[in-house]
C-alpha cells in the first residue's frame, strides 16, 4: 500500500484524467486502499495517492495524480501532465456523453503531456450493464485506432480496477527498460525523489494492447 | 424593532422558536462558558498589537468534545447554558452573550463595527442568521428600511428562478445543469440534511442562478461546498421539523437568501473561480511568503522535498478549507472571517498558513509522498472550537505582525 520510503526500482507518475463523476477518485481508492466510497465528493484540484506492485520481479512504484473533471481546473490539473508516463483517460459507460469526450482529453494529453505518454482508455462503472450506453466493442476499436490500451472497470465491484493498474505500469516499465538498454545513459535513478524517469522523447510506436 | 427582525425572516412569529428536541448546540458551544479557562489566555491574538483592528478575543472555549465528523445536524444541546427555552427572536433572550447581540441586531441603526468586533468571538447560533446577513451586506443596516429591501431582494430571486425555470430542463445550459447536478448529490454527503431532495433541488436552483448571472466564473466545483454553511444557518431555526414538512414560503426565503448571501461572499473571491483562477494563485503566493516568513525551516523543507504549495494548499484556498474541517467548524470560522476586513480572501490567507503550522514540526520529518498525504487529509476529526478558535486567533497574530510589514509579499526566501 501506500508506502513511502520503500526501496522501489522504478517511480512512475500517472495521471487519471476523464470527465467529470466518471469515477476517477474511486477509481484510485480502490487501487491505492481498496476502498470504495459512494459518499465521495468531488476532487478539487489535484489529489495524491501512490502504491507500488512488482513486475518482473522490479518494484515499480505508481505515483498516481487523480485530477478534477471539471473544465475549469484544466489549467490547473494540465500542470501535472508535465512528467507523467501514463494516463488513464477515463470515461463512464452508462454516460455516453463522457466517452464523446475522450476526444476533446486526448487533444489535452496531446497539448500538454510529453509525447511518448502511456495511455489506458478506461471505461469505468462496467457494474451497471443494464445502463451501458457505449458498447465495449465500439470503444475498444477506438482505442485500437488512436494508440490507446482499453479496459473496462468497475470501482465498484473491483472488476478489472487492479489489472488496469497492472497493465499501463507494465508497458511503461517494458518501454522504459527497453529503452535503458538501448542507450545506457538514459538511466533510471531509484530510490529518490519526487522526478520522474523517463528520458527524452524518443518517438515509438505503440501497440495497442488487449484486454476485454 | 421586533417587527422588523420577524419580517427579515419570514411572515410567520413561529419562525425564530427554539425546540427543546433540536437545536444547533455544535454551534453554539464556542461562546457558552462563562469561565475563562486556560486557553484563552494562549488563544488570544495580539490584539494590543494593533489599534486599527477590533481587538478580538477568543471565546472561552468549551472543553466539550463536539462532533466534528461529516454529520452536522443539529444535536441536542450541550451548552451549557439553558438553550431549550424556546426563545422567540423577538423576545430579548436571557443569555448575556445572546442578549448582547439582540440589542445589537435589534437598534434602529447597527452598529456594524460593533457587530463585527463581537462576532470575531462567535455569533450565538440564535442570533446568527441576522448577523450574517447584516454582516455580508446583504440587509439593510437601517432597520426602517430592511423589510422592505428584503422582501424586494426575495422577490427577485423568485422571479429569476421562476423565469429561468419556467421552460423546463432542456431551456437551461446543458453542460452547467449537468455540472450543478453530479455536484449537488455530493455536497456534504454525509449529511441527511443535505441528502434531502428538497434541499438538493434548492441548492441546484441557487448554483445555476448565480452561474448564468456570473458567467466570468460560472459554477465552479467547490462553490457548492461554500452555499452549506448559508442553508444551514438559515434552516437551524426550523428543523424541529423535518425538511420535508417545513412551510414553502420557509424555504424559499432560506434559498432567496442563501442565494444572495452567496453572491456577496462570492463577490469578494470571483477571481479564484475565472479563468486560471488567478485569485487562488495569487493567494498561494502570499501564503508561501507568509510560511516562509514566519516558518523558514519548514519553507524550506518544502522545498527541498519539492512539495509545491499549489499540490496541497489550492483546495484550501477553492473550498475556504470547507474540505478539511467540518461544516459546523466552518461557520464557527466564518463569523470571524465576516468580522474581518477581506476575510474571504486576505485573512483566510493567513489561517491557512496558521492550519499549515499546525503540522510543521511533523512535516519537516516526512518526504514528499508523506507530507502531501498528510496535508491532502490533515487530521482533524477530533476538531473542537476550542482548536477551531486557537487556529482564527494565530492566524490573526500572523496578520498582526505580517500584514503591514513592507516586505511582506515580495520577500523571497534565500535557499
Amino acid at each position: 500500500m501506500a508506502a513511502s520510503n520503500d526501496e522501489y526500482d522504478f517511480l512512475f507518475k500517472i495521471v487519471l484524467i476523464g470527465d467529470s463523476g466518471v469515477g476517477k477518485s474511486n477509481l484510485l481508492s480502490r487501487f491505492t486502499r481498496n476502498e470504495f466510497n459512494l459518499e465521495s465528493k468531488s476532487t478539487i484540484g489535484v489529489e495524491f495517492a501512490t502504491r507500488s506492485i512488482q513486475v518482473d520481479s522490479k518494484t515499480i512504484k505508481a505515483q498516481i495524480w487523480d485530477t478534477a473533471g471539471q473544465e475549469r481546473y484544466r489549467a490547473i490539473t494540465s500542470a501535472y501532465y508535465r512528467g507523467a508516463v501514463g494516463a488513464l483517460l477515463v470515461y463512464d459507460i452508462a454516460k455516453h456523453p463522457t466517452y464523446e469526450n475522450v476526444t476533446r482529453w486526448l487533444k489535452e494529453l496531446r497539448d500538454h503531456a510529453d509525447s511518448n505518454i502511456i495511455i489506458m482508455l478506461v471505461g469505468n462503472k462496467s457494474d451497471l450493464r443494464h445502463l451501458r450506453a457505449v458498447p465495449t466493442d465500439e470503444a475498444k476499436q477506438f482505442a485500437s485506432e488512436n494508440g490507446l490500451f482499453f479496459i473496462e472497470t468497475s470501482a465498484l465491484d473491483s472488476s478489472n480496477v487492479e489489472q488496469s493498474f497492472q497493465q499501463i505500469l507494465t508497458e511503461i516499465y517494458l518501454l522504459v527498460s527497453n529503452k535503458a538498454i538501448e542507450s545506457s545513459q538514459d538511466n533510471v535513478q531509484p530510490g529518490t525523489g519526487a522526478q520522474i524517469i523517463v528520458s527524452s522523447a524518443d518517438d515509438y510506436t505503440k501497440s495497442p494492447g488487449g484486454c476485454c | 424593532m421586533s417587527s422588523n427582525t420577524r419580517t427579515a425572516y419570514g411572515t410567520s412569529s413561529t419562525f425564530w422558536k427554539r425546540t427543546p428536541t433540536f437545536v444547533p448546540s455544535t454551534i453554539e458551544i464556542v461562546y457558552t462558558g462563562e469561565t475563562p479557562s486556560p486557553a484563552e489566555t494562549t488563544a488570544k491574538p495580539p490584539a494590543e498589537t494593533t489599534s486599527a483592528q477590533p481587538a478580538p478575543r477568543s471565546a472561552s472555549p468549551q472543553p466539550t468534545p463536539q462532533p466534528t465528523d461529516k454529520v452536522q445536524e443539529p444535536l441536542t444541546s450541550t451548552s451549557s447554558y439553558d438553550d431549550s427555552s424556546p426563545i422567540a427572536q423577538d423576545e430579548a433572550p436571557t443569555h448575556p452573550l445572546e442578549l448582547k447581540f439582540h440589542t445589537l441586531l435589534t437598534a434602529a441603526n447597527v452598529d456594524i463595527e460593533e457587530l463585527q468586533k463581537q462576532s470575531w468571538k462567535g455569533i450565538p447560533s440564535s442570533q446568527r442568521s441576522t448577523a450574517w446577513c447584516l454582516l455580508m451586506g446583504y440587509f439593510p443596516l437601517n432597520a426602517s428600511r430592511r423589510s422592505q429591501t428584503i422582501s424586494r431582494k426575495r422577490r427577485e430571486y423568485t422571479d429569476w428562478v421562476r423565469q429561468t425555470f419556467s421552460r423546463g430542463e432542456d431551456a437551461l445550459d446543458r453542460s452547467l445543469w449537468h455540472q450543478i447536478r453530479i455536484d449537488v448529490p455530493r455536497t456534504t454527503p454525509g449529511s441527511p440534511l443535505f441528502q434531502s431532495p428538497r434541499i438538493q433541488r434548492s441548492l441546484e436552483r441557487v448554483l445555476y442562478c448565480w452561474a448564468v448571472r456570473h458567467p466570468a466564473s460560472g459554477y465552479v466545483q467547490g462553490i457548492n461546498d461554500l452555499l452549506t454553511p448559508f442553508y444551514y444557518v438559515f434552516l437551524s431555526p426550523h428543523l424541529a421539523q423535518p425538511v420535508d414538512s417545513l412551510d414553502d414560503s420557509v424555504m424559499d426565503t432560506v434559498e432567496a437568501d442563501s442565494f444572495w448571501c452567496l453572491t456577496k461572499l462570492l463577490d469578494g473571491i470571483q477571481d479564484n473561480y475565472t479563468h486560471a483562477q488567478p485569485g487562488i494563485q495569487r493567494q498561494l503566493i502570499k501564503m508561501k511568503d507568509l510560511v516562509s516568513r514566519i516558518d523558514a525551516p519548514l519553507a524550506a523543507h518544502l522545498d527541498s522535498e519539492g512539495v509545491e504549495f499549489i499540490q496541497f494548499a489550492f483546495r484550501w484556498i477553492n473550498c475556504l478549507l470547507m474540505r478539511e474541517v467540518s461544516l459546523t467548524s466552518t461557520i464557527r470560522m466564518w463569523d470571524t472571517y465576516l468580522a474581518e476586513p477581506d476575510g474571504f480572501s486576505s485573512f483566510h490567507i493567513y489561517v491557512c498558513a496558521a492550519f499549515l503550522l499546525k503540522w510543521s514540526k511533523q512535516i519537516q520529518q516526512l518526504d514528499f509522498q508523506r507530507t502531501l498525504l498528510l496535508l491532502q487529509k490533515p487530521p482533524t476529526e477530533s476538531w473542537t472550537a476550542k482548536d477551531v478558535e486557537l487556529l482564527l486567533s494565530e492566524a490573526y497574530m500572523y496578520k498582526c505582525l505580517y500584514h503591514n510589514s513592507p516586505n511582506h509579499y515580495s520577500a523571497t526566501q534565500k535557499r
